[in-house]
């Protein structure tokens, strides 16, 4: 057996505008001859941000999507020319809530896939009530879609991608638009699948999703590959940089003008938390500049409730990458 | 690692399944399904009300035939635009199965949907305006029948395609619907249409399958200037060149949406 379950040579791919008339008027480059390899039973990331060419990627290998050049091969098979082959081998998972029958009931629909993928039904029979059971639907089968809540709809989209019990599985941001408890349980059962031996091709805009999860994650930006590593090795691309981080009650706009002026800081950003504003400074010298938020927040009077260095995020690592 | 091949009676009959729930978890569908043809109906009952006779089966024949032909058009280019809108036309390809038996299911719920109709508004003309009952030949009526059922299903399956290929193609299948009950000479001899038109008319296997089974019902029914054993031929004919052209353009089809990146568009 290969070592890879997808492998992609200068794959590349254009998508054309064309007017009423079907003539082309610009064309635009979704992806820019993209390498990648994905070994057996690994959970590999793709991250970047909108555009970037994620899911134009996972068209392309699901077979929904032909390339304008390049070649894909998936499972050992070609893209383009073994569709039913790689079909019955794969499970595909869109985020949000469209891609289902809404009208019918979540457990119609599974059988419906069922049948579409040639699952015995005395097989689809118990596999179906089983999936419902690992998505945590069991006692809502029989309701109809319309009626499930965004987590629900999303769980069923996995139980819809497993009917058949497939290999491989390719996740487009399945957590999208998510609470953070409907996004644990997505995060607990992509876990549980990787258990159990399915290699899984994850998007994300997600950093914290991406470094929980992931083996290995692919940097994706404007099309191009960036950058391709294990979580920990994305972080050491930014070892240069320290997180100062501070955190005050009330408006911290005058705080962060003051900030972004002192030498040596390359960014500065920040979340409000209730009543408070966490500031966060991206820089070489964390401890140093510390000390000199601190200094300018009390003469601004603001009241310090915490304040730390912090090793780079992913979302660190991500940011300068894509940005560069 | 599986291989075999997916099984087309299964699909077929899931997809038949899967339409048929969706048809009625939709109240919206008693408006082209019931409404509309039993007006068609009724309308042209009360313009040929001072006749008495053939004529008035003829016209009873003709809306239970427009009841049909507007669920397999409106069916048939609604549901692949079903799934457009519904974000599972990505899904529903993404399986193992050629698009084309997913389709011919739904055409096939919908043609068997659109034949109950017929037989309402068959009821509605014996019942309330005591059309004669008598069907000439009920052996040769009934093979019509299904001969032009199995046409206006392959006919539906082609019309199918557009929409694959682009959202587009709703809205010319929701059009071709008037013009086609015109074509085809379900309410009015297509002797009577111009030249050009019937040129047309004569490329259609329902206009075939109507007059055939016109000719069952009707005694002494002339219609065609051919016997119905032709008509019935030339119906079989027009569905299997249906069915094949079918077949070869979901193919092509489904590869150029793929190339243009339209499956996804809604």
């Amino acid at each position: 057996m290969p070592e890879n379950c997808v492998e992609t040579s200068l794959l590349h791919r254009e998508y054309a505008n064309k007017d009423f008339f079907g003539r082309v008027k610009s064309t635009v480059t979704a992806l820019h001859e993209l390498d990648i390899s994905v070994k057996y039973g690994e959970l590999f990331g793709i991250i970047g941000p909108n555009g970037a060419g994620k899911t134009t990627t996972i068209k392309i290998l699901s077979t929904l999507l032909l390339p304008t050049s390049g070649t894909a091969r998936v499972l050992g098979m070609d893209v383009t020319r073994d569709l039913y082959r790689i079909r019955k081998n794969i499970g595909i998972v869109f985020g949000g809530e469209r891609g289902l029958y809404n009208r019918v009931t979540g457990f119609q629909n599974l059988m419906y896939f069922s049948d579409l993928y040639g699952v015995p039904p005395s097989v689809s029979r118990k596999k179906v009530p089983e999936l419902i059971e690992m998505v945590g639907l069991t006692g809502r089968e029989n309701d109809k879609v319309e009626k499930y809540s965004r987590g629900m709809k999303q769980r069923l989209h996995i139980a819809r991608a497993l009917v058949h019990d497939p290999p491989l599985l390719f996740l487009d941001e399945p957590t999208i638009g998510l609470d953070p408890a409907g996004s644990r349980d997505i995060r607990q059962i992509i876990n549980d699948l990787k258990k159990a031996g399915k290699s899984i091709i994850l998007t994300t805009h997600y950093m914290f999703e991406a470094d929980e999860l992931c083996d290995r994650i692919a940097v994706i930006s404007k099309g191009r590959l960036v950058a391709l590593d294990m979580p920990s090795g994305l972080k050491k691309q930014v070892k240069d940089i320290t997180l100062a981080e501070v955190h005050v009650y009330g408006d911290a706009t005058p705080l962060i003008e003051s900030l972004k002026s002192i030498e040596n800081v390359s960014r500065v950003f920040s979340d409000m938390t209730g009543d408070r504003t966490i500031v966060r400074i991206q820089t070489p010298d964390g401890s140093d500049v510390l000390e000199q938020a601190k200094s300018a927040a009390s003469r601004l009077n603001l009241k310090i409730i915490e304040s730390s260095v912090k090793e780079p995020t992913l979302e660190d690592a991500y940011l300068r990458m894509v940005e560069e | 690692m599986s291989s075999g091949e997916v099984s087309r009676v299964q699909v077929v009959k899931a997809s038949m399944i899967l339409t048929a729930r969706n048809f009625f978890a939709d109240p919206q569908w008693v408006i082209p399904s019931i409404i509309a043809p039993f007006v068609f109906t009724l309308v042209s009952l009360f313009l040929f009300s001072h006749v008495n006779g053939p004529i008035l089966l003829y016209a009873v024949l003709g809306g239970g035939m427009m009841g049909m032909w507007g669920t397999t058009v409106y069916g048939s280019g609604s549901s692949i635009g079903f799934d457009r809108w519904n974000g599972t036309l990505e899904c529903t390809l993404s399986a193992p199965t050629p698009l084309m038996w997913i389709v011919l299911g739904r055409v096939i719920w919908n043609t068997l949907e659109g034949s109950i109709n017929a037989l309402f508004i068959l009821a509605i003309g014996f019942l309330w305006f005591r059309v004669g009952i008598g069907i000439a030949d009920p052996g040769l009526f009934a093979i019509s029948t299904i001969i032009t059922f199995l046409s206006l299903s392959a006919f539906g399956l082609l019309l199918a395609n557009i929409v694959v290929l682009s959202r587009k193609g709703g809205f010319l299948t929701n059009g071709i619907e008037i013009p086609v009950y015109i074509a085809t000479g379900t309410m009015f001899p297509i002797g009577l249409l111009p030249f050009f038109v019937q040129g047309f008319s004569f490329a259609l296997g329902p206009t075939w399958g109507i007059d055939a089974i016109r000719k069952a019902a009707i005694a002494g029914y002339t219609g065609l200037p051919v016997s119905i054993y032709v008509d019935l031929l030339v119906t079989v004919l027009a569905t299997v060149v249906y069915m094949a052209l079918s077949a070869y353009f979901f193919t092509k089809v489904e590869k150029i949406a793929k190339r243009n990146g339209t499956l996804g568009d809604y």
